[in-house]
């Protein structure tokens, strides 16, 4: 009989305690460089210190909130990992609502639905590709 | 056990079932069967 295995390389980084603070520093960085590009330095000083905050909190914060320790990986165990699944596809499914009823707004004013028709077009594809993935690992 | 305090309280509670391999450590931790620790809701018919 064959088990899940929670114990793979892939989680045991993930449930370090520097991973995700390390992750938010990193694209602190990028949205930083993008900023930077794009010629707006003080945006990108703005949003990159928010997103360094956030990792102080999950460092920092994950030793006394069980909440915030799971969502920074140390404190994740499998009943973590269901309450992750079931978070995932409820703001999926949240935000492809949202998205198709922007789509039926913006085609009501008589525009042609940009981005939103192909945002949920995306959104529809990658589901059904994670489906029969999904269906034919099982 | 490679799971939380809070997970233990979660399973004690019967708010989280948890997984066959966890539920068979917990088991062997405490030296008695699955079925000794776990009971499923018989479906009536």
């Amino acid at each position: 009989m064959s088990t899940n295995n929670p114990d793979n390389a892939m989680n045991r980084l993930y449930r370090t305690r520097w991973f995700m603070p390390a992750f938010c520093v990193l694209l602190a960085g990028v949205m930083f460089a993008a900023f930077a590009i794009g010629g707006d330095i003080g945006s990108g000083a703005v949003s990159a210190g928010m997103l360094l905050l956030v990792g102080a909190l999950f460092y920092f914060g994950g030793r006394r909130s069980e909440t915030l320790a799971g969502l920074a990986g140390p404190g994740r165990d499998e009943r973590w990992e269901r309450i992750d699944i079931h978070a995932t596809a409820l703001s999926g499914g949240f935000l492809i609502l949202v998205i198709i009823g922007a789509w039926l707004v913006e085609i009501a004013q008589g525009k042609d639905g940009s981005p939103y028709a192909q945002l949920g077009a995306v959104g529809g594809v990658a589901y059904i590709l994670a489906v029969a993935l999904l269906r034919w690992r099982s | 056990m490679a799971v939380s305090r809070q997970t233990i309280n979660s399973i004690e509670k019967e708010r989280y079932t948890p997984s066959l391999p966890l539920a068979i450590a917990l088991a062997r931790y405490f030296g008695t069967y699955v079925e000794e620790m776990f009971h499923v809701d018989e479906q009536p018919g």
